[in-house]
């Protein structure tokens, strides 16, 4: 039977932490990172890809609209254990291009039938998907560094909580 | 790493066939656009092709950009009055396609063998 990891409630230990530059298809390092630091972690195949879902379209979010594509600026990716989560912070340098987009509006909540009708463009599934990948989502932005917060229980059914 | 898409196409009776593998993301735009313009072009028989099948089969990676796609090209065969249904996908991509919906538009079959066998007997039967 698998182990399952955990710390000390309120002892988070830091397991990875690393940088990518902004550049189309780099997602899928970050994904592959991650999967392999949280391997032994005792999470269960659907939940492992689930999360490697996540931490891919977060990756993406950062690196297109955070970094906007600029090789140059990092995204910053640190895997923690918290007790028994797993929380995955990806930090872009994009707070201001990100405040601009909410301003402007919540993206409407992807339709399909919309979509398939012309009434919403093919594309925002990012954000869905997170969402729907993860235990909590969490966003915190100042006035730059932009950090979406993904965490993943290593144990136990998802219960999903969205700030 | 990423691995970039490709497309084969074929016909098979009651259906277009597009065996896609590697990553199916942005950069997979062409290449499917293309693979379907092939698959429904191709045939020369009496009818025109009713029905395309997506074989995800050898795909490593579906992302939101690729789940998009699938979408445009769910819409333009909707349009086009063709039915799309799709094969291989693994476990994880079933539970996308369900969360997107997609599987409400799209039905899904194990394996290409499922969907060909299924397919050409309801050509043989129409």
């Amino acid at each position: 039977m698998t182990q399952v990891a955990r710390t000390a409630p309120g002892k988070p230990r830091r397991l990875d932490a690393f940088t990518l530059a902004s550049e189309p298809g780099n997602e899928r390092l970050a994904l592959e990172r991650v999967a392999g630091t949280v391997k032994d972690l005792g999470l269960p195949e659907a939940r492992l890809e689930r999360l490697k879902t996540a931490v891919a379209e977060a990756t993406m979010n950062a690196i297109e609209h955070g970094n906007g594509n600029r090789a140059e600026i990092p995204v910053e990716v640190e895997v923690t254990l918290d007790g028994d989560d797993i929380i995955i912070a990806i930090s872009d340098q994009g707070g201001e291009a990100h405040a601009a987009a909410q301003n402007a509006g919540d993206p409407e909540e992807p339709d399909l039938l919309k979509k398939l009708d012309g009434a919403q463009t093919p594309r925002g599934w990012g954000l869905f998907l997170i969402r729907n990948m993860v235990d909590a989502m969490n966003v915190t932005t100042d006035g730059q560094r932009h950090t979406i917060w993904l965490t993943m229980r290593t144990g136990g059914a998802a219960h999903a909580e969205h700030v | 790493m990423p691995n970039m898409c490709e497309a084969t196409t074929r016909i098979v009776p009651g259906a277009a066939v597009i065996e896609l593998s590697g990553d199916v993301d942005g950069s997979a735009a062409a290449i499917l656009t293309s693979a379907y313009d092939r698959a429904v072009n191709a045939h020369d028989g009496p009818e025109p092709i009713g029905t395309v099948v997506l074989d995800f089969a050898a795909v490593d990676y579906i992302n939101s950009t690729g789940i998009a796609l699938i979408v445009s090209v769910l819409a333009r065969a909707r349009a086009e009055r063709r039915k799309v249904v799709a094969s291989g996908l693994s476990a994880h991509y079933r539970e996308i396609f369900d969360i997107t919906r997609l599987s409400d538009f799209i039905e899904l079959f194990p394996d290409l063998d499922h969907a060909v066998s299924q397919l050409a007997s309801h050509a043989a039967q129409a």
